[in-house]
């Protein structure tokens, strides 16, 4: 990776130039000679790496999808076709005697940048966790990455931090650590609600002064509701970093006045994007301004979820991204399944001024989008922007929904619990209203208790909280 | 910190010379300075910091307790005063001279702030009190990377293999010191995080993927996690070393889990032994034999083990039963002198070195009980039986017909003034006859903790294991206390 100043304020000119460089390096001199799936599909494809130039000539590829990457029941070293092989020592060049006046000398690979040293997973929200196989040189790009972060959120090493992201062997939490640790901040890797449970989460956060504080939005939320219950005090919490999770503009909205509410020093949320495929997580420098990536790392493409068209600028699609420079796991055109609501940018960021490519909007998942059968036909429901919506009710504390087959028909049936001295009643009927007429679905909205409603979301058991079952498929 | 290959030639002698040196440089110099609580312990004891001249002059500082750092309800940030720190007034001294020196102020202040500044915590498991915090700066962390590496050197773990780190991911430090060791060494890996949070059938592929040489668990999971992948059929034949944190490993479990590791394809491993305490902040190994125990390698540039006659307080000799004591060296962050660990050496602490590997750093035996698993019983009308609930461990897991157990004690009818009671779950391997296993383990229960079960209660494997917690407790709960009051 480059150095972080320099890319930040590169024109978007020189930005696509580095990325056509980088693009035709790794190309050529990784993919096509020791990369085993995409060596292989070259050939399969009769697509000649030479003639991959730059971005422009990426279309000619095809996607890499996860049914691509998943480990056969029978072979369970399949994905390391994704891998890239370790060069031979003969490929390393003899180093040149003498000083290496104009810059560093071509060596060739360095066996070092390839050889495996950490395993890390997919979220695996909708398939079986895939792995990812990390090296040296990717690890130092993820330290690289988190302190870019840090940079864009602003933390210094004065900021006492809580993370509270849920623990896995995942690039969220790992880069959540090497980012405190390379700035030298204090923190408290908690491993979450799932490892320690809420009440010490709280209780660190209020002992240790914490004004920072990373966690999913949803167990972010509730945390800050039941902090009073456990009588932790927030009176120094200055900011809450979200990620790891479905994080629209509600949750930000609803964290931020939850935090007034508790008498937060003060009430900044921030979010930051995780793309296990990406190997790297992009924070916001403020809310709605998009995920500033790293274009010297990454390549992002948004494209039309279904017909796989590059869209232009602005476009809402599916998040595409493409290993500039990656040694171990090394994908090319991998389809997340992540929908950015308000596309790709190139424009530079109006609030911070950084120029690099920014993903704007709210990442959606794509698979929390289903074909539902109304009473009159197909109906499009879109689990997320209903996820959006409870985020927005203040007197909704946590709540589920089923997708159930009633003769021919779907139906959803929500679960809720109402936040403490709510009339669940009201609640309960005035939701049922409002989302029948805005879903045109059959529905009901019913109560729990808040133990079932935490169970049956995992919100301590599960990296982050299920809230949608479709038992369709059961 | 010294050179581990240098220290671990040196002779006692020289090692002892180190350590005075130390000492006397780190009472003085941070202890007396910057800990709130000893120097105001030094005071109180009319202690001249300037005359510890060495590793004999210790016993004249007091013992530090459990309960003297843990925090309590009434004093919840007690263990702060235990953090090395420079205060406002010695921050503001050095703020000053950077800011004054033209050349090298930067990086005098950066040097403080890496001695000084916390930046990575670990938390007593809370078994006997609440989690106490142990704090790390980054000097710490060196010191941790240190260690690790150190005690990946003794187990002759190299950067050929690869390690898959089974401990239970928490801000504990098992699992970091694992991944610290790994960084150090250069040993690539995967930290898993246990099977609580990547499930055991997960945890599978990945060894399976990733074919490791080397795999580090608790025991307990590690026992339920082979038998799992025997049932499976896989493939574990990469395996050459194990090793286990957390609790001792008796020679049959020992056994049993070579014996399980054959049947997985891996022949011969290697079953290595850690002990830890998160008050040290660091884990040692254990000399790795196939048969015999030569005790845990300390870093004696990192610490000095006293061992102690538990009542008394008096220091035991050389290689004799006595409880270990701890007193940290040369580090920052959170700090404990003479730290009455409640373990106890069997065979105390060994100066000799060591017949095995002819390292000199000072060995503590391989026996170690740990204080916090004794427990007062009523088990008859004369009050205060103390059961040494460590004995059920080395039978339970050796025992050839059990494959997992629990231990749970009650109060007769429920009332807290009665009787204590002891049930003993058990699952046993296949068709045994139960009555000729229930005399002979009355029979050793008896003999080994002197105490007789209340009754036995036989349970299928998969509810035991469930009943364990075995793939949602951190640690599995091997011994419930469910008395009231």
């Amino acid at each position: 990776m480059q150095a972080w100043n320099k890319i930040s304020r590169m024109p978007a000119p020189a930005i696509k130039k580095m990325q056509d460089e980088l693009l035709h390096k790794m190309i050529n001199e990784e993919l096509a000679v020791r990369h085993p799936y995409y060596r292989d599909l070259f050939k399969e494809h009769n697509i000649d790496p030479a003639e991959i130039k730059g971005v422009e000539d990426l279309s000619k590829l095809p996607f890499t999808e996860k049914k691509d990457l998943l480990l056969p029941e029978d072979n369970p070293l399949y994905p390391k076709q994704f891998v890239l092989e370790v060069p031979a020592e003969d490929e390393q060049k003899p180093k040149k005697k003498g000083f290496a006046l104009f810059g560093k000398k071509e060596t060739g690979p360095d066996p070092s940048d390839y050889r495996f040293f950490s395993l890390y997973f997919t979220a695996g929200r909708t398939a079986k966790p895939v792995p990812m196989e990390y090296t040296h040189y990717d690890l130092d790009n993820l330290r690289e990455a988190g302190l870019r972060a840090f940079d864009i959120l602003e933390i210094t090493r004065d900021d006492t931090l809580i993370n509270a992201f849920t623990y896995a062997p995942n690039a969220y939490f790992w880069q959540m650590f090497y980012s405190t640790i390379g700035i030298g901040s204090t923190a408290l890797q908690t491993g979450g609600g799932k490892v320690i449970g809420l009440e010490k989460i709280l209780k660190a956060m209020d002992s240790m002064e914490a004004p920072v504080l990373a966690i999913a939005p949803g167990y972010g939320r509730f945390a800050l509701h039941t902090l009073d219950h456990f009588g932790f005090s927030a009176q120094n919490l200055e900011r809450v970093v979200i990620g790891i999770d479905y994080s629209p503009m509600e949750a930000v909205d609803s964290i931020r006045k939850l935090m007034e509410s508790v008498g937060a020093k003060d009430n900044k949320v921030q979010r930051i994007y995780f793309n296990s495929e990406a190997k790297s997580g992009w924070a916001e420098c403020a809310p709605d301004y998009g995920y500033h990536t790293n274009p010297d790392h990454i390549l992002v493409e948004i494209v039309d979820p279904l017909s796989g068209e590059v869209l232009g600028e602005g476009e809402m699609g599916e998040v595409v991204v493409t290993h500039l420079d990656t040694r171990g796991t090394v994908l090319l055109r991998c389809k997340t399944g992540d929908i950015a609501t308000g596309g790709l940018t190139t424009e530079p960021c109006p609030n911070c001024k950084r120029t690099v490519p920014r993903i704007m909007g709210d990442i959606e998942r794509k698979e929390m989008i289903y074909d539902l059968q109304g009473k009159e036909g197909i109906i499009k429901f879109n689990g997320n922007h209903l996820r959006k919506k409870m985020y927005a009710r203040e007197d909704v504390l946590l709540w589920y929904t089923e997708i159930n087959q009633n003769g021919s028909e779907d139906v959803l049936k929500i679960v809720a619990k109402g936040v403490s001295g709510t009339d669940e009643g009201a609640l309960f009927k005035s939701l049922e209203e409002e989302l029948k007429a805005e879903l045109n679905l059959t529905l009901t909205v019913e109560g729990s208790t808040l133990d079932a409603v935490a169970n049956k979301i995992g919100l301590e058991k599960y990296i982050t909280e299920q809230v949608i079952f479709d038992n369709r498929k059961s | 910190m010294e050179n581990w290959d240098k220290l671990s030639k040196m002779p006692y002698r020289e090692i002892k010379d180190m350590q005075d040196r130390k000492l006397r440089a780190f009472i003085a110099n941070q202890i007396y300075l910057y800990s709130p609580y000893y120097s105001a312990l030094l005071k109180e004891h009319k202690i001249d910091p300037f005359k510890v001249k060495g590793i004999d002059d210790l016993r004249h500082l007091p013992f530090t307790y459990k309960w003297d750092i843990a925090p309590t309800d009434e004093e919840p940030q007690k263990a702060k005063d235990f953090i090395i720190r420079p205060d406002e007034e010695v921050t503001e001294k050095y703020g000053h001279l950077a800011k004054m020196s033209m050349t090298g102020g930067k990086a005098m202040v950066e040097e403080r702030v890496s001695d000084f500044k916390p930046v990575h915590i670990h938390f007593t498991t809370g078994r006997t009190a609440l989690p106490t915090p142990f704090v790390y700066s980054k000097r710490d962390l060196d010191n941790l990377r240190e260690s690790g590496s150190r005690l990946l050197d003794v187990f002759q773990v190299t950067s050929d293999d690869v390690v898959v780190n089974c401990f239970p991911f928490a801000p504990h430090l098992a699992f970091w010191q694992t991944f610290f060791a790994g960084e150090k060494a250069n040993v690539a890996g995967f930290h898993s995080g246990g099977g609580k949070i990547v499930g055991t059938n997960n945890l599978m592929d990945a060894f399976e993927y990733l074919r490791p040489t080397v795999a580090v668990f608790i025991p307990g999971y590690c026992y339920y996690f082979l038998r799992e992948a025997v049932k499976q059929g896989r493939d574990f034949s990469s395996i050459k070393k194990i090793f286990f944190g957390g609790e001792r490993v008796p020679p049959g479990l020992k056994e049993k889990i070579k014996e399980l590791f054959t049947q997985l394809g891996a022949e011969n491993v290697m079953v290595l032994a850690t002990y830890g305490m998160t008050e040290a902040k660091v884990a040692w190994p254990e000399c790795p034999s196939h048969d015999e125990y030569h005790g845990y390698h300390l870093y004696p540039d990192m610490e000095i083990f006293e061992t102690v006659e538990p009542e008394s307080g008096e220091p035991v000799g050389e290689g004799e039963e006595g409880e270990i004591v701890y007193t940290a060296l040369d580090w920052r962050g959170t700090v404990v002198l003479r730290y009455r660990t409640g373990d106890i050496a069997k065979g105390g602490l060994l100066l000799e070195p060591c017949p095995n590997c002819g390292r000199t750093v000072p060995r503590i035996s391989s026996n170690i009980q740990r204080k916090s698993e004794l427990k007062e019983f009523n088990m008859t009308k004369v009050k205060g039986t103390l059961v040494n609930l460590n004995n059920f461990f080395p039978l339970m897991m050796s025992h050839p017909d059990i494959e997992e157990w629990q231990v749970e004690m009650r109060k007769r009818n429920n009332d807290p003034f009665d009787l204590d009671e002891i049930y003993l779950y058990l699952a046993t391997k296949g068709d045994i006859d139960r009555d000729k296993l229930v005399s002979d383990i009355k029979q050793k229960v008896l003999r080994d903790t002197e105490v007789s079960l209340t009754d036995f209660i036989f349970k299928s494997v998969p509810e035991l294991v469930s009943q364990l917690g075995m793939e949602t407790e951190l640690k599995e709960k091997r011994i419930l206390d469910n008395r009231p009051g």
